[in-house]
């Protein structure tokens, strides 16, 4: 077990889509040959495909303390990169219109705002993702290299790219699909919770960015952060897929939709916008009661009273959102 | 009761039969391997040309499959049963072509990325093809001449550790070092090698350094179409060089 363990939390009602976080995360750590395709932050709209597509149905994690099996996605489910013809346009003088090359078929976001019916309305959220740095990370279990490795002061999953062969075990484990093989190195690769800005006191690149303010990061074992406020005391906060059985330790505030056209005054669990099943799929039977708790303390606000866990959601400054401990965490040598 | 305990007898007969039977006609063939020495031009042995390779005896290597590494590993058939190998020294360097029947060519050629080129290099690649795994073949021998017992199968041991040329389809060559299971670790050189498929065989031609008599060697064999890499593989048991 770890000493400590560094979280996050995206607030989903915040997120609006745009993809700073992705770009923050993709100039920094996946801006190099073999990584074109990788997106170790990614925002995808759901319902929909996901990225890579169908992750979330094709298997991996635990069961019954068994790794279950997985097929490796591929590079169709990933989305092949492709290239504009600007330089031919613009600097060649061939009077072609400017296309993608090769011509697009999939990629990261394919469907995005798709989404879905619910009866005769249509709905969707968006869906920000990472590593989950899992308390029991089944991409640690199935490689056999033992290459992977949790970092029992803070409780961050990296791969050692030393001595990482390129097997994939890993891939096929993590039941989030957020690891990904760079053909060019011949090893896999993932987020690293941009450990090395953490350890100088520097929030994740994916939330110092985020417009929206909906990520906030700290200790989960660190009663002053707002992560442990969130998940573990207004527990207001859940895991993707709690029964993939890794334990994550990315969280999520579920969408808060109102309720359906021409139910004003309702509560949002009488006709919910977004069916209350696709919830349920994505962040276990406990979305219901977080729900209601935040229904609860939305009510509060709006009858004039003060609310301890609206007004950490709105996040105003980075000191509420993120409280990093380089000292705490920091290695004895 | 007795019905089972006389099928127990008559197992553990059977068993003692076969292993009786085997022992004494264990042919030294079988875990020797033959040099033959060449005034072949070390560049056509390397290219694997027919007329140079033609008139040397190879000897039919058997295979075993490693059994699965994981319950999540999907099952797979003994498909190459055999791997055939002909060594051959000429100049001070030794030659060894392995020849394996494959039905499946699972070997990608595509533009490498730039700056890593010369043909012997391990080669960065960008194949598309994230979910695929390439045929290969490597050849294992001790890194220490003066062990006295062959290393474990299993990549070696602690004692004794050992040096793999490893050739990959899509790749290339590379040498690695290892000193037990899950040590192997790429050393950065490579050596020459090279790779035909024809007609459903592969034929793989490896540089080595000179090797003496009564070195050890074995061989392994990966089989993209079956999703190999790491352990999940083909490999032989010892053979000693004569």
């Amino acid at each position: 077990m770890s000493k400590h363990q560094y979280a996050m939390v995206m607030d989903l009602n915040k997120c609006l889509g745009c993809q700073t976080c992705t770009i923050a995360c993709k100039k920094l750590w996946t801006d190099r040959d073999g990584t074109e395709y990788m997106y170790w932050n990614n925002v995808e709209t759901r319902p929909g495909l996901g990225y890579p597509r169908q992750w979330d149905r094709i298997g991996g994690g635990w069961k019954d303390g068994a790794l279950q099996p997985s097929p490796l996605p591929t590079m169709d489910d990933y989305g092949h990169a492709w290239e504009y013809n600007y330089e031919q346009r613009l600097y060649e003088g061939k009077r072609q219109p400017v296309m993608p090359s090769p011509e697009p078929k999939s990629g990261v976001n394919w469907d995005e705002d798709v989404g879905g019916w619910n009866e005769d309305e249509n709905y969707y959220f968006y869906l920000p993702r990472i590593c989950n740095h899992c308390t029991y990370p089944a991409c640690l279990e199935a490689c056999p290299r033992k290459a992977i490795y949790k970092r029992e002061e803070d409780g961050i999953v990296v791969i050692d790219q030393d001595r990482c062969q390129g097997y994939r075990y890993c891939i096929k484990a993590c039941p989030y699909k957020k690891i990904y093989f760079n053909e060019v190195t011949g090893k896999s690769e993932k987020c690293i919770f941009c450990y090395p800005r953490l350890e100088k006191g520097q929030v994740n690149a994916c939330a110092a960015q985020c417009p929206g303010r909906l990520r906030f990061v700290g200790l989960l074992d660190d009663p002053e952060s707002p992560v442990h406020k969130l998940v573990l005391v207004h527990k207001i906060a859940l895991p993707l897929f709690p029964e993939k059985g890794t334990q994550p330790n990315v969280f999520y505030v579920p969408p808060f939709n109102p309720p359906k056209s021409d139910n004003y005054g309702k509560s949002i669990l009488e006709n919910p916008r977004i069916p209350l099943d696709y919830l349920i799929y994505l962040f276990g039977p406990e979305v219901k009661d977080v729900l209601t708790r935040l229904e609860a303390e939305l009510k509060k606000a709006q009858e004039g009273g003060r609310s301890e866990v609206l007004q950490l959601l709105i996040g105003r400054d980075a000191e509420t959102r993120f409280h990093i401990r380089p000292q705490l965490v920091q290695i004895q040598v | 009761m007795r019905t089972r305990l006389l099928m127990i007898v008559g197992i553990c007969w059977l068993m003692c039969t076969v292993v009786l039977a085997q022992a004494p006609n264990t042919p030294a063939s079988l875990q020797s391997l033959k040099i033959t020495t060449s005034s072949a031009s070390p560049d056509n042995l390397l290219k694997g040309e027919s007329t140079a390779w033609n008139q040397i005896a190879f000897k039919h290597v058997a295979l075993n499959r490693t059994p699965p590494l994981f319950d999540t590993d999907e099952p797979a058939a003994l498909e190459i049963p055999i791997v055939d190998v002909r060594c051959v020294h000429a100049g001070d360097k030794l030659f060894l072509q392995l020849s394996w029947r494959d039905p499946t060519h699972d070997a990608v050629s595509l533009q490498e990325v730039p700056n890593t080129v010369p043909e012997t290099r391990f080669r960065k690649v960008q194949t598309e093809e994230n979910d695929r795994f390439f045929d290969a073949a490597a050849v294992m021998i001790p890194s220490r001449t003066d062990a006295g017992v062959a290393p474990s199968l299993q990549m070696g041991d602690a004692d004794h550790p050992v040096q793999i040329y490893y050739w990959n389809a899509t790749r290339g060559a590379m040498l690695m070092e290892a000193h037990g299971r899950s040590t192997t670790r790429r050393t950065g050189q490579t050596f020459p090698a090279s790779g035909v498929y024809l007609n459903g065989q592969w034929t793989v031609t490896l540089e080595l350094p000179n090797e003496n008599q009564g070195t050890l060697m074995a061989f392994a064999v990966w089989n993209g179409g079956q999703k190999d890499r790491d352990g999940r593989k083909y490999f032989s048991v010892w053979q000693v060089l004569e």
